[in-house]
C-alpha cells in the first residue's frame, strides 16, 4: 500500500513536472520566437502615445494690469466612428447647437475618409454651445434604457486655448492678432509672437499610469505688460473719431508718448478691427500700411518739420533765437522759387517769428546758409530714413533723399527743410522730436513695459538713440516753440499747462504735382515745457472743413493734451511749481 | 534501555525517507511562500505606485482644467470692466466725463504716484516630475533591469 502510495506521487508529480516543464518550454519558444518580434512591436505601439503639449499663450495687459489679450476655452467638437449608435440623432443635436448642416454631418459620420476612426465636426465652438450639448448627451444617457448607450455616445469635446480679446477693437493697432493656427500678425502679438506663443512640448506618454511621472513640464508664453494706458488709449481713439467727423480727415492717427523715456502711452489708428474677429482684416484694410498708420505708414509731414530744421540751425550755430531776416515771401532754390504758405512777405523776422508763422522762405534761407552736409548729417543724426526699432511689427521707414541720391536735386535741400519731399511716419517725428523735448537726448519708442515668465518679472529699461543736439539747444528751441504757439493765440494751448509745439500743413502729390486743395495736417507738441511728460502727435489725412494745421491738428491736440493732463494726473503748471517749491 | 539502542534509533530517525521528504517539501513551500510574499509585495506596491501614477493624472488634468478655467474667468472679468463696458455703465450711472477746468488737485502728504503695474511672483515654480529621484518612482523590476543594464554595461 505505502509503496503503490509512493508510485502515485512520483507519477502524479512526473507529469506535473512534465507540464510545468512544457510550460516553461513554450513559454521560452514564444518568448524567442518570430512572432515574439512582431508582438513586442505591437505592444510597443500602444504603450506609448505621442501627444503635444502646447502651452497657453502668453498674455498681455496694459501699464496699470488691464487684460488686453487673454486666453478662453473653446471645444473640439468630434465623433468617435468605433463607438457612436445614432448617427442621426449625432447630426440632428449638432446641427440644432451649432446651426450646421444636417446632412453635411450625418454624411461624415457615415462616410468618413478611409482609416479614420475619429472626425471632427466643428472647432472652436464657445463653451456655452459645448457644455449644452454636454448635458444633452448626459440627459440622453440617463433617459436610456438600462444597459444601453445613449443616443450621443460618440460625440466627444476636446478643449483647447483660443486668444480672447476683452476690449474688442480697442488698440487693435497696436495689439495685432493671432490667427487659429496660433500665429500673431502685426503689433505686439506679431513682433513678440514667439515669447507670447512658448514652446510645444512633443513627448511619447506611456498608457501604463506607472509611469505618469513622465508627463513632462510645458512651459507657457511670456506675459507681456505694455506702456500702453487703457484709459489713455480710449480716450485717443474716441477723440481721433470725433476729429475724422468734425474736420472730414480720410484718416489719421493719434500718438503719446512720454517723452523722458520712450514709452508709448497710447497710439490711435482711425481704422481698427475688432480682433475678435481677426477673419475681417481683409474687408477693413485694403493694404497692410493701414494696420497702424502711425508705424508704417510715411508720409511728408510738412511744417512740423521745421522744429528739427531749427534744431540744426541753432545747434551748429547758423543762427541764435535773435538772428533777424527780411522775409520777400519767395526764394530761389535750385532753380525753383519757393513761397510762404500765404505767399506774402513777413518784413523782418527773428527766428522765433519764422517758427511762429511757419515761413518756408525763412527755412529754406537759413538751411541754404547752414548747407547741405550739415543739414542732412543732422537730418540724419534725427532717424530720417531709419526705422525707430519701436518694438511692434509692420514698421516702415520713410524715405530721406540726400545728395548723391540719383533722384536728389538741389532744391530738396529747401523743400526738405520745411518737411515737403521727405517722407516720415509719425513714429519717427516723435523719436526725432523728442530729442528737443528731452533735453537733447533722443529716446527709442517702445510699447513693452515688462516681461513675465517663470514668476520673474524683467522691466524693459529705457533706450536712447543718441543726442543729435545739445541740451542748451533743445531747451532753446522749446522755449522758442513754446513763445511762438503763445503769441499767435494758437488753438494748441491747454489752460493751465504750458505747451511748445508746431502745426504742420503739407501738400500732398497726386500724379506728380502738389494739389493744394489735398493736405496731411500734424500737430506735435509736448508740456508742460520747464517738464516735458508727454508728448502728442496729431496727424489728420486730407481734411474737408480746413486744410490748414493750425485749424484742424492743433485743436485736436489741445484735446487730447486735456484729456491726458487728466488721466495722467499731471498737475497745472503753477500747482506743480508749488510742489517743486516746497 | 542501553546507549547504542538510542543512538541507533536516532540515526533511524534522521535518515527515515519520510522525514527527509517532509524537509524537501518543506524547503519548497518555504521558497513558495517566499515567493509570493515577493510577489505580493511586488503587486502591493505596483498597484500603489499604479493608483498614485493615476492620481497624478487626474491632478494634472484638474490643473489644467482649473487653469483653464481661470484663464476664462480672467477674460470674462476683463471684458465686463472693459472701458467701453464701463464707460457706458458711468453714464447709465450718471456720470459724465471730467472736463480740466473741474479738476482740483489736492497735496497729500506722502502719496506717490503708483508705479505701472506689477506681475511678479504671480506663479510659483512648479515641480517637475522629471526632476524626482528614482527612488521614488522605480519598481523592483525597473531597480534590476537598471542594475543588469549598468552592470552589462560595465563589462
Amino acid at each position: 500500500m505505502r509503496q503503490q502510495y509512493a508510485r502515485r506521487t512520483q507519477a502524479l508529480t512526473s507529469v506535473l513536472g512534465f507540464i510545468a516543464l512544457a510550460i516553461i518550454v513554450q513559454m521560452t519558444r514564444i518568448q524567442n520566437s518570430a512572432e515574439a518580434v512582431i508582438f513586442s512591436q505591437q505592444a510597443q505601439n500602444y504603450a506609448y502615445e505621442l501627444k503635444t503639449f502646447y502651452p497657453d499663450r502668453g498674455e498681455i495687459y496694459d501699464r496699470n494690469g488691464r487684460l488686453l489679450a487673454g486666453n478662453k476655452t473653446v471645444y473640439e467638437i468630434g465623433v468617435d466612428l468605433n463607438t457612436v449608435r445614432d448617427p442621426h440623432a449625432v447630426a440632428f443635436a449638432v446641427s440644432a447647437e451649432l446651426n450646421m448642416d444636417y446632412n453635411q454631418i450625418l454624411d461624415g459620420i457615415n462616410n468618413p475618409p478611409q482609416g479614420l476612426s475619429y472626425i471632427v465636426i466643428a472647432d472652436f465652438i464657445e463653451a456655452q454651445q459645448a457644455f449644452n450639448l454636454q448635458e444633452l448627451k448626459r440627459a440622453l444617457q440617463e433617459q436610456a434604457a438600462e444597459g444601453t448607450l445613449g443616443g450621443l455616445t460618440g460625440l466627444q469635446f476636446k478643449a483647447h486655448p483660443q486668444r480672447s480679446y476683452p476690449e474688442d477693437a480697442l488698440a487693435s493697432n497696436v495689439i495685432g492678432f493671432v490667427t487659429r493656427e496660433g500665429r500673431g500678425y502685426f503689433g505686439i502679438e506679431g513682433k513678440y509672437d514667439t515669447l507670447l506663443s512658448g514652446n510645444a512640448v512633443q513627448v511619447l506618454v506611456p498608457t501604463d499610469p506607472n509611469k505618469a511621472f513622465e508627463i513632462p513640464r510645458v512651459q507657457n508664453g511670456t506675459t507681456l505688460i505694455l506702456t500702453i494706458n487703457r484709459d489713455l488709449q480710449s480716450a485717443a481713439e474716441e477723440i481721433l473719431d470725433s476729429a475724422l467727423l468734425t474736420y472730414g480727415a480720410q484718416g489719421g492717427a493719434i500718438a503719446v508718448m512720454d517723452p523722458r523715456n520712450g514709452e508709448m502711452l497710447a497710439m490711435a489708428a482711425s481704422r481698427r478691427m475688432d480682433l475678435n474677429q481677426f477673419w475681417n482684416y481683409n474687408v477693413i484694410f485694403d493694404k497692410s500700411s493701414e494696420f497702424d498708420t502711425a508705424i508704417s505708414k510715411p508720409y511728408e509731414p510738412g511744417s512740423v518739420m521745421k522744429i528739427l530744421t531749427m534744431a540744426a540751425a541753432l545747434d551748429s550755430g547758423t543762427v541764435t533765437p535773435d538772428t533777424s531776416y527780411l522775409d520777400t515771401g519767395s526764394i530761389l532754390i535750385g532753380g525753383v522759387t519757393i513761397q510762404n504758405w500765404d505767399q506774402q512777405p513777413w518784413g523782418v523776422q527773428n527766428m522765433v517769428g519764422c517758427l511762429q508763422h511757419s515761413l518756408n522762405v525763412c527755412m529754406v534761407t537759413i538751411t541754404s546758409q547752414m548747407g547741405a552736409g550739415i543739414f542732412y548729417d543732422y537730418m540724419n543724426a534725427f532717424g530720417f530714413g531709419h526705422l525707430t526699432g519701436v518694438d511692434m511689427e509692420g514698421e516702415v521707414s520713410g524715405r530721406l533723399k540726400v545728395p548723391g541720391d540719383a533722384d536728389w536735386y538741389p532744391v530738396d535741400l529747401g523743400t526738405n527743410s520745411f518737411g515737403q519731399g521727405v517722407t516720415a511716419t509719425p513714429m519717427q517725428m516723435m523719436m526725432a522730436v523728442s530729442s528737443i523735448a528731452n533735453n537733447g537726448r533722443m529716446v527709442m519708442p517702445h510699447t513693452l513695459y515688462a516681461m513675465v515668465r517663470d514668476g520673474r518679472q524683467y522691466n524693459v529699461p529705457a533706450q536712447f538713440a543718441g543726442s543729435p543736439v545739445s541740451e542748451a539747444t533743445a531747451d532753446t528751441l522749446s522755449e522758442m516753440l513754446a513763445v511762438s504757439l503763445e503769441s499767435e493765440a494758437s488753438l494748441a494751448l491747454v489752460p493751465g499747462y504750458r505747451i511748445a509745439g508746431k502745426t504742420g500743413t503739407a501738400q500732398i502729390p497726386v500724379n506728380g504735382f502738389y494739389d493744394s486743395a489735398q493736405t496731411n495736417t500734424s500737430f506735435v507738441g509736448w508740456g508742460p515745457v520747464d517738464d516735458p511728460q508727454f508728448m502728442i502727435y496729431v496727424w489728420l489725412e486730407r481734411p474737408s472743413e480746413s486744410i490748414w494745421g493750425s485749424e484742424t491738428a492743433a485743436p485736436v491736440f489741445a484735446e487730447m493734451a486735456e484729456k491726458t493732463v487728466i488721466l495722467l494726473d499731471i498737475p497745472p503748471d503753477y500747482i506743480r511749481q508749488q510742489l517743486v517749491a516746497k | 534501555m542501553n546507549i547504542p539502542n538510542v543512538t541507533h534509533y536516532i540515526h533511524a530517525y534522521k535518515v527515515a525517507p519520510w522525514r527527509i521528504q517532509r524537509q524537501w517539501i518543506g524547503s519548497a513551500l518555504l521558497a513558495v511562500v517566499t515567493l509570493a510574499m515577493v510577489a505580493a509585495l511586488y503587486l502591493i506596491v505596483t498597484s500603489h505606485a499604479a493608483i498614485a501614477g493615476r492620481e497624478i493624472q487626474d491632478l494634472t488634468y484638474s490643473i489644467t482644467l482649473s487653469q483653464q478655467v481661470s484663464g476664462d474667468l480672467q477674460t470674462q472679468l476683463a471684458s465686463l470692466t472693459s472701458a467701453s463696458a464701463m464707460e457706458s455703465r458711468a453714464l447709465e450711472l450718471g456720470f459724465r466725463p471730467m472736463e480740466s477746468d473741474e479738476v482740483e488737485y489736492l497735496v497729500v502728504p506722502g502719496y506717490s504716484e503708483p508705479d505701472p503695474f506689477i506681475l511678479s511672483a504671480s506663479q510659483g515654480l512648479q515641480l517637475s516630475a522629471l526632476t524626482i529621484a528614482p527612488q521614488y518612482n522605480q519598481s523592483l523590476l525597473d531597480w534590476m533591469d537598471e542594475k543588469i543594464s549598468s552592470s552589462q554595461g560595465m563589462q
